[in-house]
C-alpha cells in the first residue's frame, strides 16, 4: 500500500458492511482512487484514531460528526452524505387506544425510547419534545439501550420500540421516520393499532469526515469517485442499494444545528 | 400553484400509508411517465408527513399539499425517473381463441421474439417491463436465429397434446408368457432403448439453463422433450421386468457414444447430432422391433415412443435448417462435429453385440436355427434402412447428397 490509499473507517453494525465497503473498495480502486477500509466496532473509537491521523476519513453518524467538529473547532472536512440522510424526522406514534391527543398528554405516559446514543430514536426527539413544552421528567421513558455505540445504525432499538408499541407495554414510542416509512412500505405495521402522532423538525444524519489537513489530492480523488456512483449502473446499485441510498449529495452544515443544542442540554 | 393537467387522481380516502394506500400510489405512479403528475386525495393526516419522506426515499418528487374541501388533502407527487423500468408498455393485446382454446402458437404471434436478448433482462418473461440495474444472468444462447425456429410454439402445443401417461396408456395386463430366451432378448433390447433415452434426457438439459427466457418456448419445448424421455425410460424398463426378461447388458460401446454426446458444448451441434441423427436413426429402430414385437405391450410401447421421437427430429431438423439459413459457416462446423465425434469412436466397431443379438433373437421370433438367420437378415436390412433415412433426413436438412452419404456412413454404430 502506499500513501495514495485513502484510509477510510467504518463501524461494523452489520456483517453486510463488510460486503458495501469491499464493493466500494473494488470500485474506488476501477475509478483510479485506491482506498481501503478499517471497521470499528464502535463510532467513539473511530473519532478517536480520525482525530489522531490513523484513517483518513471517517464515515459518521451524526453524533459522531458533530463531535468531529467540536473536537476540531468546527475546522473538520465535511466530504459527502447520502440522499437519504437529508431531511430525516423522528415520529411519536402512539396506540389508537392510548387517548393521546396533544403532546402533553404524553406526561403521566410510559414512551419507549431507543439506544441513549441514537440520534433519531433518543436523542433529539426527546430534545424536541422538550423544546415543545413537554417535561420529561413527567414521562417515564421505556429505554431500549441496545447496540450501544452504534449511534442507532443498526435500527434494532427503534424495531424494539414499534414491538413495545405494539404489544402496548408502552403508550407511545419515538422512531427514526426512514424506519417508520420503511416498516410501513413494507407492510409490517398494524396501523389500525399504532399512528404516527408528532414529527420532529428535520435533521440531516450520516456524514464523510475527515480533518483538515487532509493531503487535497485524497479529497479530490474521494469525491470523483464518490459523485460518480450511478443508480443506473448495475455494479454500482448493488452497492448503493446495500448502503441504503439511490445518490450521494454534497455536504450540508444546517442539518445538524439541533443535534448540537440537544448536545449542549442533555435529555434523560 | 394549480396542477390542472395532473394525469391521475386516485382516492386514497382514510388509508395510511402503511395500511394498504401504496397498493394504489405505486401502480398509479407506474402509469406515467417521469415528470406527470399524480393527484393523491386522502382525509389521512399522518400522510402530511409519511407521504413526502415516502417520495423522498423512492426518488419521486413531492410537489405540494392542498387544501380542498373539508378536511380533504390533495398531495401532488411527480413521478421520478430513477428505476424506470425499461421497454413499452403492452396494451392491446387480447390472445386469439379458437374454440375456446389460447395456444402457445398465438402468444408467440402476439409477442414475437426479439432479434437479440438481453442477458440482464434476467428472468423476466417477454413482455414484461425491466427495471434496470439488474444483474448480468449466464445466458449465453441470446440470438433467436441460433435458438427459436420459427415452428417452436406450434411443436410445443402438439408435445403437450401428445402426452401419454406410461402407467395406465399401456395394456399391462395383456403381458403375455414368452419363452425365456425372447424375454431376456427383449429385457437386452429394452436395456439399450433405455440407456439411450436417459441420455437424450441429459442433453436438451443442459442448454435450457443457457437459453435466455425472450426465447423460452424453446425450452418449453426441450422441457417437454425431457418429459419425453423420463416416460420412455420408465415406460422401456417396466417392460424390460414386466415379462421376467430382466435388464441386460449395458455395452462399453454405448457408454463411449453416449459421453461423445452429452459433452456436446454447442446447442445446435446437439440437435443436430441428438435429434436429427441419434433419434432419426431411432424411429428405424423402433419401427423394426414394432414389426417384430411379439406381444401387443411391446408393440405398442415402442408405437407410442416412436409418435415422441418423431417430434423430436422435427424439431432437430427445423432448428438446424432454420440456424443453417442464417449461419453460412454452419454447414461445416456441424460436419466436423460429425467428424469429430467419429474420430473419438474409431475404435469401435459394429452395433453393440448385446443390442445386435437381441434385435436378431426378436426379428427370429425363437432360437430356430432357419428363424435366426431370417432375423439376422432382417437385422442387416435395418441397418441399410436406417442409412438410407439419414441420408434423406440429411438432405431436407439442407446438405447436399454427397455430403449426406459421408456424414450418415461416419454417424455412431451405437445409432445415438
Amino acid at each position: 500500500m502506499t500513501n495514495e490509499t485513502i484510509l477510510l473507517g467504518a463501524v461494523a453494525y452489520d456483517a453486510k458492511v463488510v460486503t458495501i465497503w469491499e464493493g466500494i473498495r473494488e470500485y474506488f480502486l476501477q475509478q483510479a482512487a485506491p482506498m481501503d477500509f478499517v471497521l470499528f466496532s464502535n463510532y467513539e473509537r473511530q473519532v478517536e484514531l480520525l482525530l489522531k491521523g490513523h484513517i483518513d476519513i471517517a464515515w459518521n453518524t451524526p453524533l459522531a460528526h458533530v463531535r468531529v467538529q467540536q473536537q476540531t473547532e468546527n475546522r473538520s472536512l465535511a466530504l459527502g452524505m447520502r440522499d437519504s440522510d437529508q431531511d430525516f424526522h423522528a415520529r411519536v406514534v402512539v396506540r389508537s387506544d392510548a387517548s393521546i391527543s396533544g403532546l402533553k398528554d404524553l406526561e403521566g405516559k410510559t414512551l419507549a425510547v431507543g439506544s441513549r446514543d441514537s440520534t433519531q430514536a433518543r436523542i433529539l426527539p426527546l430534545h424536541f419534545l422538550r423544546s415543545e413544552g413537554v417535561d420529561l421528567e413527567k414521562i417515564d421513558l421505556l429505554k431500549f439501550d441496545t447496540d450501544v455505540g452504534k449511534h442507532g445504525d443498526t435500527g434494532t432499538s427503534e424495531l424494539d420500540v414499534l414491538a413495545a408499541v405494539a404489544d402496548g407495554r408502552a403508550q407511545a414510542g419515538v422512531v427514526g421516520d426512514l424506519i417508520w416509512v420503511n416498516e410501513q412500505a413494507a407492510g409490517h405495521v398494524d396501523t389500525n393499532l399504532i399512528q404516527s402522532f408528532w414529527t420532529t423538525p428535520p435533521f440531516d444524519h450520516c456524514m464523510f469526515d475527515a480533518l483538515p489537513d487532509l493531503d487535497p489530492a485524497k479529497v479530490d480523488r474521494f469525491k470523483r469517485a464518490l459523485f460518480g456512483m450511478k443508480w443506473d449502473v448495475p455494479e454500482h446499485r448493488r452497492l448503493l442499494e446495500l448502503e441504503g441510498l439511490k445518490v450521494w449529495m454534497p455536504p450540508r452544515e444546517s442539518g445538524y444545528d439541533s443535534l448540537r443544542d440537544a448536545l449542549a442540554n442533555p435529555t434523560p | 400553484m394549480r396542477y390542472e393537467n395532473a394525469a391521475l387522481a386516485i382516492d386514497g380516502g382514510d388509508l395510511p400509508l402503511g395500511g394498504g394506500l401504496l397498493a394504489l400510489i405505486r401502480p398509479a405512479l407506474d402509469l406515467l411517465e417521469p415528470g406527470g403528475t399524480l393527484a393523491v386525495n386522502s382525509l389521512n393526516q399522518a400522510l402530511r408527513d409519511d407521504l413526502p419522506r415516502w417520495c423522498q426515499l423512492q426518488h419521486h418528487e413531492y410537489l405540494e399539499r392542498q387544501q380542498t374541501a373539508q378536511d380533504y388533502d390533495r398531495h401532488m407527487i411527480a413521478r421520478g425517473a430513477l428505476s424506470l423500468p425499461q421497454g413499452q408498455r403492452e396494451h392491446g393485446i387480447a390472445l386469439p381463441q379458437h374454440d375456446g382454446q389460447i395456444s402457445a402458437a398465438d402468444v408467440l404471434k402476439s409477442v414475437p421474439m426479439p432479434e437479440h436478448a438481453d442477458p440482464a433482462s434476467g428472468f423476466a418473461p417477454r413482455g414484461a417491463r425491466v427495471e434496470p440495474g439488474g444483474p448480468r444472468y449466464p445466458f449465453t444462447l441470446l440470438d433467436r436465429d441460433r435458438v427459436a425456429p420459427p415452428e417452436i410454439a406450434k411443436l410445443y402445443d402438439q408435445a403437450v397434446a401428445a402426452q401419454w401417461n406410461a402407467n395406465t396408456d399401456i395394456p399391462w395386463h395383456k403381458t403375455p408368457k414368452l419363452p425365456p430366451e425372447i424375454e431376456r432378448a427383449i429385457g437386452q433390447v429394452f436395456t439399450f432403448l433405455a440407456e439411450n433415452e436417459l441420455s437424450a434426457l441429459y442433453l436438451p438439459s443442459k442448454f435450457v439453463s443457457r437459453i435466455h427466457p425472450a426465447y423460452a418456448e424453446t425450452a418449453m419445448f426441450l422441457s417437454t422433450q425431457m418429459a419425453d424421455e423420463a416416460r420412455h425410460m420408465d415406460v422401456f424398463l417396466k417392460r424390460a421386468r414386466a415379462g421376467g426378461g430382466g435388464l441386460g447388458v449395458s455395452s462399453a460401446t454405448t457408454s463411449q457414444s453416449l459421453l461423445s454426446l452429452l459433452e456436446l458444448e454447442d446447442f445446435t451441434e446437439a440437435a443436430f447430432l441428438l435429434s436429427v441423427l441419434g433419434e432419426g436413426t431411432f424411429l428405424d429402430l423402433l419401427s423394426f422391433i414394432e414389426a417384430h414385437a411379439p406381444d401387443e405391450v411391446t408393440a405398442e410401447v415402442v408405437r407410442r415412443a416412436r409418435g415422441d421421437e418423431a417430434r423430436h427430429v422435427h424439431f432437430g431438423l427445423v432448428h438446424v435448417r432454420h440456424a443453417l439459413a442464417h449461419d453460412a459457416t454452419l454447414y461445416t462446423r456441424l460436419e466436423a462435429a460429425v467428424r469429430k465425434r467419429a474420430a473419438m469412436l474409431a475404435n469401435v466397431g459394429g452395433a453393440p453385440a448385446p443390442l445386435q443379438d437381441g434385435l436378431t433373437v426378436l426379428a427370429a421370433g425363437s432360437i430356430d436355427t432357419k428363424a435366426i438367420a431370417r432375423g439376422h437378415e432382417a437385422f442387416r436390412e435395418l441397418l441399410d434402412t436406417m442409412h438410407a433415412s439419414r441420408v434423406k433426413r440429411l438432405k431436407h436438412a439442407g446438405f447436399t447428397n454427397e455430403q449426406a452419404e459421408t456424414l450418415s456412413d461416419l454417424h455412431t454404430p451405437n445409432f445415438m
